[in-house]
């Protein structure tokens, strides 16, 4: 993505941008003169939280696919299904659709999430190797997309919360649904937890010599 | 981005060189939380874990590892974690994690068993495996022990159920008793008890089953409690209507057995002690009398013969005396052991030492040991007839004189072999076929032909017309008795007139003394005659009875009369009465000679005359009497008077011939004379 040749910064031009209201405010400025929020020019313990949330995300997500999600009692057998497990067995049964669904909504998202998160964060550190316009997108993207990953954890829900026929059928969200909420819950975080406004700061100081970052960090 | 001309100014940047915490965000604590929390679960799952057990299946049907439990009261305490195959393939190995809880008690007498949906007689259990799946039920008691890590599961529940103690007997099938699996143990109709699987016995000739009574009904059960089969049912048709009886119809459907302690005073039972099921109550109360105290020692014989007619529960007799019965029958071919293939009788004994007198604590051996010695002496088990009627059999045990050497061998897994000698049975058969030809012999028939003819003659001589004539002769003869007297009278009016002729033709003189004795001769026989009429009369009762055939009456009667006549004959009087009479005759023959000569003679003769044939007559009827009396004599001895009965009327009839004869003898000398004579006094007073 092509961005316009000289685009400033708040912080390059001597400002500090209020991330809630929106408001620039000479840097140095403590609060925001409009809302009273707390002006930080850039949030200096970004990276660390992104990386610390984005760990417990990843580690959730590990027993969420080993465990069961769901488990199907029904009057003759008891059937308890992995998130990958179930797709599979879907996908055997001719479900393709309803497995593809549950592939992305679980599958593809949450890694997509992981990676993408994982790449931004390393993108600010180190040299980025796409632009920071689509780096901005795809962050905005997973933070868009990062509940719907919930979705998974709502049919769980309801699905236990309706089908309570006592002998005849009973279905109880597995030990998974609780690490698979846990995950979305921590990678959504992790997204929040992102500066998005380091991307262009890592643009800024490619061309020039790095001596602002040098200073921040 | 943005030139070095239009750079901001710098912003504030915290000091270099500030701590590491400060350097850090707090949001580190969230990872750190998790991995303790991590770590914390770890370490407990793996703190908490319980030991591994491996069971030893038959077959592992529905057993899956990480779903089947472990369960002990139907509380999950552990889970399959593996099924595999112990070495050699020879079991299935489930391989358990149990419960850190538990552990403890799973010693060495934790017994498993897969508990599956059955259908049975008995009705349905683990139904709700159907839903659930196959589990493992575990069984231990509530004392922890040594751990054990390698246990045999069971092929089937045993008989304790949980929570439920009881009395542990191994119960023993008799004649046709059955012992079904799982089939309860009943008392006065409530289930007290189980049987467990039957298994054939050692010897193999009976089944055996565990059973076990639960506490705390075990008391009920001491060694004077005898089993029988409740099972079946018995139909019976008599004058009450048609009855069919059965204990219940869970029984009836599955079996079952019930018991009752028949005597009191009998002594606890030990656990694993061995009783006898019976085929029916009634056996089972025989049982109890018939010393069935103790173990029995148990023998088999092995008989050359084949011969049908024993059966179990025959007797075994040592010397008469009933020593034990008959537990089991099988026939034998063992070519090998024999050296033919001819089918042998192996005949297994019961013998109770209790009633050798050798019953306490090593009855068994004790007994043994004596048989042993027996046998050396030359004892041997023998068929014998029990009974000649049915032909039954039972086992004999006899000394036999100089039989081959023989002892008792000893095998191990099966009862000792008594030796065996030649049965008796081929002898008593033929005695007994002599008895029957003996019987057979017997000439019935021509006995019962006379018999027959004996009582045709004596319904022909009673129906015959004589005989029924016979009242009606002896009435007419007395009526002419009676009628004699007129005769007399008419007789002894001729001879007044005849004396009167003689008064006239002056021989007087000489008949007056004549008379005179004759008077002095009628005086007596006036007093000798008084009897007579009674005589007559008694006669006269008795022709009437006889008119109505009641001959033992009518001999009674006879007996009586002929004492009167015996009396009447006996004084002196009567008995002078022929030789006086004799004497008068002879002098009345004189005169009458000299009669003759003066022409009355003859109408005197013609008196005379009438007089005798009415004397003859009644000499006849005397005559018909014995006849008469003895052919009563012979009805009444055919119609199966006594003895006694017919020497009396023997008696009767021998007394009643002579009085008779008497009487004929008095009866003419009373024709010819007596009346006229009587009368003539007064004629010749008169007269002369």
């Amino acid at each position: 993505m092509d961005l316009p040749e000289g685009v400033n910064t708040a912080r390059g031009q001597g400002l500090v941008g209020c991330t809630r209201c929106t408001r620039p405010s000479p840097a140095g400025t403590a609060r925001c003169p409009r809302c009273g929020s707390r002006l930080q020019s850039r949030d200096a313990m970004s990276l660390q939280k992104v990386w610390a949330w984005w760990l417990v995300g990843l580690g959730c997500y590990i027993p969420a696919n080993l465990y069961p999600m769901l488990e199907t009692r029904t009057l003759v057998s008891t059937q308890s299904d992995t998130i990958v497990g179930g797709a599979v067995d879907l996908a055997r049964h001719g479900n393709w659709g309803v497995a593809t669904i549950i592939l992305i909504a679980s599958v593809l998202i949450p890694v997509g999430k992981f990676v993408v998160l994982a790449g931004l964060a390393i993108g600010v550190r180190h040299g980025p190797q796409i632009s920071e316009a689509w780096r901005h997108r795809l962050y905005e993207v997973v933070e868009y997309i990062g509940r719907w990953s919930m979705i998974d954890v709502f049919v769980v829900a309801i699905l236990s919360a309706l089908v309570q026929l006592q002998a005849l059928a009973t279905i109880t969200p597995g030990r998974a649904s609780l690490f698979f909420a846990l995950s979305v819950i921590f990678t959504m975080l992790s997204a929040q937890s992102f500066d998005s406004r380091l991307i262009w700061d890592s643009a800024e100081s490619a061309r020039p010599a790095r001596k602002p970052k040098e200073r921040i960090a | 981005m943005s030139d070095e001309t239009t750079s901001p100014p710098k912003a504030p940047v915290s000091p270099a060189g500030r701590p590491v915490w400060q350097r850090l965000s707090i949001v580190w604590i969230v990872p750190l939380a998790a991995l303790v929390v991590v770590l914390a679960i770890a370490w407990r799952n793996y703190a908490d874990r319980g030991p591994l057990i491996e069971i030893g299946f038959e077959n592992a049907s529905g057993v899956r590892a990480g779903t089947t439990e472990l369960r002990y009261r139907d509380v999950k305490v552990g889970l399959v974690e593996e099924v595999g195959f112990a070495q050699g393939l020879g079991q299935v190995l489930v391989k358990v994690r149990l419960d850190q809880a538990v552990a403890p008690y799973v010693d060495g007498d934790a017994s498993f068993w897969v508990v599956r949906p059955q259908v049975t007689t008995q009705g349905v259990s683990g139904l709700d495996t159907v839903l659930s799946g196959v589990f493992i039920e575990g069984l231990w008691d509530n004392e922890p022990g040594p751990a054990a890590a390698r246990f045999d599961g069971l092929a089937d529940p045993p008989l304790e159920r949980l929570g439920t103690p009881g009395l542990r007997l191994t119960l023993r099938a008799s004649g046709g008793a059955a012992l079904t699996e799982n089939a309860p143990i009943l008392y006065r109709g409530i289930e007290v008890g189980r049987i467990g699987k039957p298994v054939i016995s050692d010897e193999g000739s009976t089944a055996e089953a565990e059973a076990v009574i639960y506490a705390p009904h075990d008391r009920l059960i001491n060694s004077a409690t005898r089993f029988w089969d409740a099972s079946g049912f018995s139909f019976s048709f008599g004058p009450g209507g048609a009855a069919v009886d059965f204990s219940s119809l869970a029984s009836l459907v599955s079996g079952g057995i019930t018991f009752d302690t028949m005597l009191s005073g009998g002594s606890p039972t030990e656990p694993g002690a061995r009783f006898t099921v019976f085929e029916e109550e009634s056996a089972a109360r025989a049982s109890i009398f018939s010393g069935n105290e103790g173990e029995a020692l148990t023998l088999s014989v092995i008989f050359d013969e084949n011969i049908t007619g024993l059966s179990t529960g025959a007797p075994v007799e040592l010397n008469g005396l009933r020593i034990g019965e008959v537990e089991a029958l099988n026939g034998m071919v063992d070519e090998a052991r024999f050296g033919d293939g001819n089918v042998r009788l192996a005949v297994t004994l019961a013998i109770r030492p209790g009633r050798l007198g050798l019953d306490g604590e090593n009855g068994t051996d004790n007994a043994l040991d004596f048989l042993s010695e027996r046998v050396a002496e030359g004892l041997r088990a023998r068929l014998a007839t029990a009974s000649i009627l049915t032909g039954g059999l039972k086992v004999e045990l006899i000394e036999v004189p100089n039989a081959p050497e023989a002892q008792i061998t000893q095998t191990e897994g099966a009862p000792p072999v008594l030796p065996a000698t030649d049965s008796e049975i081929s002898d008593v058969s033929a005695t007994a076929e002599g008895v029957f030809e003996r019987i057979n012999a017997l000439p019935v028939e021509e006995v019962m032909a006379q018999a027959i003819t004996l009582m045709q003659n004596a319904n022909t001589l009673i129906a015959s017309d004589d005989t029924r004539a016979v009242p009606g002769n002896v009435n007419a003869l007395l009526t002419e008795a009676q009628a004699l007297p007129a005769r007399l009278d008419t007789t002894l009016a001729e001879l007044e007139t005849l004396i009167a002729q003689i008064n006239e033709q002056a021989l007087a003189a000489r008949v007056s003394s004549l008379l005179d004795d004759a008077a002095e001769a009628a005086r007596s026989v006036g007093s000798a005659t008084e009897g007579v009429p009674q005589l007559i009369d008694r006669l006269d009762t008795v022709a009437a009875r006889a008119g109505e055939v009641e001959l033992d009456v009518l001999a009674s009667d006879l007996s009586a009369l002929l004492a009167s006549a015996d009396r009447l004959i006996g004084q002196d009087d009567t008995r002078a009465l022929p030789g006086q009479l004799n004497a008068t005759l002879g002098e009345l023959a004189l005169v009458l000679e000299e009669l003759r000569a003066g022409g009355v003679v003859d109408n005197a003769v013609a008196a005379l005359d009438s007089a005798r044939s009415a004397a003859d007559t009644f000499a006849e009827a005397g005559g018909d009497l014995p006849g008469l009396i003895a052919e009563a004599r012979g009805v009444l001895a055919r119609a199966n008077t006594t003895l006694e009965g017919y020497q009396a009327q023997g008696g009767v009839g021998r007394d009643a011939r002579a009085a008779l004869r008497e009487v004929e003898a008095a009866a003419k000398a009373v024709a010819s004379l007596a009346r006229a004579i009587e009368r003539n006094p007064n004629s010749l007073i008169r007269g002369r």
